[in-house]
Parts: structure tokens; C-alpha cells; sequence
């Protein structure tokens, strides 16, 4: 029967409709995983020699080691974040004569073959054969493999269970979180070192392998957790994560005094606060507003102006980006209604642009504080920030009636191809490439301050045009507008 | 064959459900009306072991529901498109079915011949998975899935919803064979009401959670229910 299931779960993974894409986007999505994958593995075969310069003197085998439960740590951190137990899988099976012991094995089991469980592998299994192989002896290093990969599952089933658990207890999810940084903070500030804990560990392991038992038995012992767990709460209602059902988001009143573009804003706002992909957009864009951080305090960077345009743009255009890729298949679940009411095209799109249009302007305003690496860095956000506003909302709106895929609002966007389609690929050429081409001339005339200004100017001419070019937007979207309704409905 | 005792169901204290008794004889055929919200799917959830009840017990054959499983052996049900495997295909759902219950693929064949009719030539053989079938046409898939295993006693939720007029009918005959032909324990529940007085001996009218009127089916059964569910 477990067999049969788990033939279930392979039919449901090839079938499941992201594969069901073109074959040009699988192809881009497969060279990416490919691309990430072989990063991994690069990274593992010359992972000792980048621990030797960073920590000349030491043994790379103890400092490895050493990071072993930060991995641990931030792994189960983020599985906090992206991963899930789909515990509703067993639903079609509840009614039928199949044990539900075994539908629980079914959809514990079912959580083990996932990337999260064995990307690890790229990095541990190379710097096994390459260093603990000849050290230790083919045993050991098998043990310490062992143990690791053993505790990664753990970390599996531990995610599991807590997350069920949390997930109607809010204020536990924070407790944890807090707790992860506080150990973090304790390192750095060497009040309480976990890499010290985590090297002996892992190095009394490598001295004594039969302690690889003691992994197993914590899997073996989370896995119970989970079961006993699961067994007493086999309802659908119950084991699926809690919903917050209520109503959030009220109406935002000082909306109401843009007519029927404020109300469309405004309902654009409930509909990302009320969906979870929606929302996970908006984390994510929040997130990117760090991108400052790896640009500029990078000397090789600080002296041209290139990577930190790129940066600006990434930065006060995320969201826009994010969001924009999939305008208008937000609005997919109801689009025929939206098509039947008295909303022009033109409206809808100008709704879009003066949402848009904060969102980049507040982007900006949040990383001013980046005025710390320079004025320049401020120099070019609100140029970038401008370029958004008058460019590229246009370039994304263009795109936008390519959009024809349906999407799930329901589901996280964390790893979530459904409705991506090529065009997403093509569109973000021009939105990071058209300003660079716009500075580049400047630059190698080594005039960069007017590069940067012209980038600036130029999204400004776009918004003080925005009226003809939302009218061209909208007539494209009229040409257009058969074939989005129809891929919607499907 | 199937006993509720003072089953009561509350969601945050609102109480959806309550039936202090209500008794299903074998070989009975019982048809559940009642408007919406009365709680007719919540009833068919804590018979099948779907929702853990508030208060009170389920037995089938004298078996509490939701401590054994062995009752699923010989009940069929089809509530709604969560019960489908949606991503296989109906044969592969049907021969999923089947090997559950240790059917051949002459006796899961047989079986589905009476159901040929109401599949009406768009079901099997379309090399389309269940997901993208029509609600009417994910519903035929259900009920042919549900009776399938020859089952003692069925619980079918809203089975003619969805359905187009010929489909209804032929369902409605269906169901009469297994009764007749099979003495099978049927327990349905529906908004047609000359449907579900053609097809039922007894008819639970449920509102707001509570049994109002059991009464066996006769000739003047449908005015009486159009009677009650004038307002």
C-alpha cells in the first residue's frame, strides 16, 4: 500500500501543472536549478581551501565542523519559512478501507524526498571524499556523513511537528526566532560559542563513530512525535494549519477620495493583505531593501557606478517587479467579473500605476539611510527610483497582457512556478538593462554624475507622459484582453 | 446499521449540529433535505469519520466511527471533489479503488458497465486527469467510485447537483437498481426533492441542525415538502 501511495505522490509531482508550462520555461527553470545546484558542488570540492585562508592554522576539518549546528540552526529556520507538510494529501484517501496508520507513514515519508533534505549532500559529500576520506578512512567519514545527513531529517521531522504546533501559537514562532538570533548574538559577542560546542561535537563523532546511534534515535524519536501527533488528529480540519479567518484590512478611507482609482488601489491592497502569495511577494520585496548591503561596502564596487545603479534599481523597484510580473493574473480568480463591470482599461492600469508609484517612492525613502556609504548611493536610488516610476512600470504593464497563466493566491510564492511563464524572463532584461544603457555612454565618456542624471530624467519625462502611455497600455490590453480571459478560465 | 447517539457539533459555540437519535436500518433508504446551513454535509463528515464531533457517538453496525476503521470496508461515500485523487486519471482512480478492494480488472470492468450510461461516453478513455473534468462530470467519477466496491451501505452528498437533466435521470435509476437489485443502504442527501422521494423510502427533514420531521415516503411525500419549504 505505502508503494502504491507513494506512486501517488510521484504521479501528483510530474503531473502537477508547473511541469505543464512550455518548454522553453522549464528549460530556463532547469538551467537555474542546474546553475544553483552545480554552485553548491563547486563550493564543496574547494570548501577546505576557503577555510584555510579564512582560518589559516586551523584544522578545516574543526572549523567545518565547527559551523555544522549553525547549519543545522538556519536550516531549520528555513524550513521555518518555505517548507510545508502537505498533511492534506491524505484527505482523498480519509473515506477509503486504508489504514490511517499508514496514511500517516504515507505523508511523513512523503516529506523525506525533498531538496530541502539533500542539497546539503552537494557540499558534505566532496568534502568527505576530499578531506575526511584520507584523514579518517572511508568508516568514518561514511559515519560522519551519516550523522549529518541523519540530523538534517531530524531537523525534517522536528520542523513538522513544531510547525504545527506554532502555527496557532504566534507568539511561540517569535519566541523561536528570537532564540536563533540571541545564539547568533551570543557567538558573535563570544559570551556563548556554539561553533566551539558544535566542534567537539562533531569532532568526538569523528573519534567515536558508533556515535552515529545517537542522530538516529533523535530521528527516531521525532518521527514518533510526529506520528503519535498525527494519529490523534487525523481531521482534516484539524491537522491542516490553522487559517486565520477573520476579516484584515479594514477600508483605508483617505483612498476614497481618489474616486474609483482609489477604490481599485484599495482593493488591490486587500487582495495582497488577504492572500498568502500575495503577501509573501511583499516579505520578499522587503528583503531585497538589504541588497545594500552586499554592493556597497565592496571597494571593487564603491568606484564605479554600474553595480550600485543595479542595486538602486533592484532595490526601489522590487516590489514592482515582484507584483508587476503577474498583473493581471492577481485579478485571475475574478477577471470576467472585473471585465463585465465599468472599469476601463485605461483605469484599471492607472489604479496599477499609482500604486506602484508609492511603493517605489517609499522603497527610496527606506534606504536613505545607505546615505552612510555615500551621497552617491542617494544620487542613484532616486534616480533608480525615478526610472521605475516612468519606465519601467510601463515596460512591466507591456509585458503584463503576455500574462495568461491562472494563479493560486493560496499558496506561498516561496519556490512557486505556477504562472510564470518565459515572458517573466524576457521582461526583466529590459527593466535592469534599459538603465544601464541609459548610464553607459556617460560612464565611458567619464562623465557618470551625467549618466546617472539622464536615467533620472528620463523617468521623469515617463511619468509626465504617463496619460499616453497608460492610453497605449490600454489599447494594447483591449487587443489582448480574449485571450488573458480565456487562459484565466482555464 | 447506523446509530447516532446525541451527536452534537459546535463551531466556536455556535452549535451546527444536534440529533440526540436517529436510527438508519439496513436495506433502508433514507433521503436528508434541508436548506442551506442545516447541516446536512456536517452530519455526513462525523459519519464518515471526517470531523471529530463535539459531543456524542456514531455507530456503524455497532461500531463507534471514530475509534475503529473497520466500517470503511463495506461503506461508500462521495461527498464532494475533495474525495477525488484529482490528478489521476478515472481509470486510475477506478483500478486505485478496485485494488483496494481486491477487484480484478474483469470484475472493476463489470462493475462499471451500469455506469456506462450516466458516464455518457465522456469519462473513460479521455486521457484527461480528473482535475480537469467538469463539476457534473467530477461528480459521475464520485458516485461511480463510491459504489463501486459493491458497498453495504452508501452516503452520497448532493449527488444530483451539477448533474444535466438526462444525467439526473439516469442516476435516479441508478440508485434504484442498487436498492432494489442490491439492498443496498443508501443515505443521501439533496436538494431535488422529487428526486430524493423517488429514490427514498424515508425522508429527515434537518433545520438548523436538528431533525424536524421523519416520515416514510408516500404518494402525497412531495407536497407535504413543498408545503414545509414554502416560506
Amino acid at each position: 500500500m505505502l508503494t502504491t501511495l507513494l506512486a501517488h505522490q510521484w504521479k501528483e509531482s510530474r503531473r502537477s501543472s508547473v511541469f505543464g508550462q512550455s518548454i522553453a520555461i522549464n528549460i530556463i527553470l532547469g538551467f537555474f536549478i542546474a546553475y544553483f545546484l552545480l554552485s553548491f558542488l563547486v563550493l564543496g570540492f574547494f570548501i577546505d581551501d576557503l577555510l584555510r585562508q579564512a582560518y589559516p592554522n586551523q584544522n578545516p576539518v574543526a572549523v567545518f565542523n565547527g559551523f555544522l549546528l549553525y547549519f543545522f540552526l538556519v536550516d531549520l529556520f528555513m524550513r521555518f519559512m518555505l517548507q510545508d507538510l502537505p498533511v492534506l494529501a491524505i484527505q482523498p484517501y480519509l473515506h477509503l478501507p486504508i489504514k490511517k496508520a499508514r496514511l500517516i507513514h504515507y505523508v511523513l515519508l512523503k516529506s523525506v524526498p525533498s531538496l530541502f533534505n539533500f542539497w546539503a549532500l552537494l557540499i558534505l559529500v566532496p568534502f568527505m571524499v576530499k578531506i575526511l576520506m584520507p584523514a579518517y578512512g572511508i568508516m568514518v567519514a561514511a559515519g560522519w556523513l551519516l550523522s549529518v545527513l541523519l540530523l538534517t531529517f531530524f531537523n525534517n521531522f522536528i520542523l513538522i511537528y513544531f510547525k504545527r504546533q506554532l502555527s496557532s501559537n504566534p507568539k511561540l514562532t517569535l519566541l523561536f526566532g528570537v532564540a536563533v538570533v540571541g545564539l547568533m548574538l551570543a557567538d558573535y559577542f563570544g559570551l556563548l560559542s556554539l561553533r566551539i560546542a558544535s566542534a567537539s561535537a562533531f569532532n568526538f563523532l569523528l573519534q567515536n563513530p558508533w556515535l552515529v546511534v545517537l542522530p538516529a534515535v533523535l530521528l527516531a524519536l521525532a518521527y514518533r512525535l510526529n506520528y503519535t501527533f498525527l494519529l490523534a488528529h487525523t481531521y482534516p480540519e484539524e491537522i491542516a494549519l490553522k487559517r486565520n479567518n477573520a476579516v484584515e484590512g479594514g477600508d483605508i478611507t483617505f483612498l476614497n477620495r481618489f474616486g474609483n482609482t482609489g477604490k481599485l488601489i484599495a482593493l488591490e491592497m486587500k487582495l495582497i493583505w488577504r492572500h498568502k502569495r500575495s503577501k509573501s511577494v511583499v516579505f520578499m520585496s522587503l528583503l531585497i531593501l538589504s541588497y545594500g548591503f552586499i554592493f556597497y561596502p565592496n571597494k571593487l564596487y564603491q568606484e564605479g557606478f554600474g553595480m550600485f545603479l543595479f542595486a538602486g534599481i533592484m532595490m526601489t523597484g522590487m516590489f514592482m517587479f515582484n507584483y508587476g510580473q503577474f498583473v493581471p493574473s492577481w485579478q485571475s480568480g475574478h477577471f470576467d467579473a472585473l471585465l463585465t463591470k465599468q472599469i476601463s482599461p485605461y483605469q484599471f492600469y492607472l489604479a496599477k500605476f499609482w500604486f506602484f508609484v508609492p511603493t517605489s517612492l517609499v522603497a527610496f525613502l527606506v534606504t536613505l539611510p545607505y546615505a552612510y556609504f555615500g551621497w552617491k548611493v542617494v544620487a542613484i536610488n532616486l534616480a533608480a527610483c525615478l526610472f521605475n516610476i516612468g519606465v519601467n512600470t510601463f515596460v512591466i504593464f507591456y509585458f503584463s497582457v503576455l500574462n495568461t497563466n491562472r494563479i493560486d493566491l493560496s499558496k506561498s510564492s516561496a519556490f512557486n512556478w505556477q504562472g510564470v511563464g518565459a515572458s517573466k524572463f524576457v521582461m526583466m532584461i529590459p527593466l535592469i538593462l534599459l538603465p544601464l544603457l541609459v548610464y553607459a555612454p556617460f560612464g565611458y565618456w567619464g562623465i557618470p554624475y551625467w549618466g546617472i542624471s539622464a536615467v533620472g530624467f528620463l523617468g521623469l519625462v515617463g511619468f509626465a507622459l504617463h496619460k499616453q502611455m497608460l492610453n497605449l497600455v490600454a489599447s494594447r490590453f483591449l487587443s489582448h484582453k480574449y485571450k488573458i480571459a480565456t487562459g484565466f478560465r482555464q | 446499521m447506523i446509530a447516532i447517539t446525541n451527536i452534537q457539533k459546535a463551531y466556536n459555540g455556535r452549535t451546527v449540529v444536534n440529533i440526540p437519535e436517529l436510527v438508519i436500518n439496513q436495506g433502508e433508504t433514507v433521503g436528508l433535505v434541508g436548506n442551506n446551513g442545516a447541516g446536512k454535509t456536517t452530519l455526513f463528515r462525523m459519519l464518515l469519520d471526517l470531523i471529530r464531533p463535539t459531543k456524542g457517538e456514531v455507530f456503524s453496525k455497532g461500531i463507534n466511527v471514530a475509534l475503529h476503521e473497520d466500517w470503511k470496508a463495506y461503506t461508500g461515500s462521495h461527498l464532494d471533489e475533495g474525495f477525488l485523487i484529482d490528478y489521476l486519471t478515472p481509470e486510475e482512480y477506478f483500478k486505485f479503488i478496485g485494488d483496494l478492494q481486491g477487484l480484478s480488472a474483469g470484475d472493476l470492468s463489470e462493475r462499471l458497465a451500469p455506469f456506462l450510461d450516466l458516464f455518457n461516453g465522456e469519462i473513460l478513455n479521455q486521457k484527461k486527469y480528473i482535475r480537469d473534468f467538469s463539476k457534473g462530470n467530477q461528480k459521475k467519477i464520485g458516485v461511480a467510485a463510491a459504489a463501486l466496491s459493491n458497498p453495504e451501505i452508501l452516503i452520497l452528498d448532493e449527488p444530483f447537483a451539477n448533474l444535466d437533466p438526462s444525467s439526473q435521470i439516469r442516476l435516479k435509476n441508478l440508485l434504484k437498481g442498487l436498492r432494489y437489485q442490491k439492498n443496498m443502504t443508501l443515505l443521501i442527501s439533496s436538494h431535488d426533492l422529487s428526486h430524493v422521494i423517488e429514490v427514498c423510502e424515508r425522508i429527515v427533514i434537518l433545520e438548523k441542525g436538528e431533525i424536524v420531521q421523519d416520515m416514510v415516503t408516500n404518494e402525497n411525500t412531495l407536497q407535504e415538502l413543498e408545503a414545509y419549504f414554502t416560506v
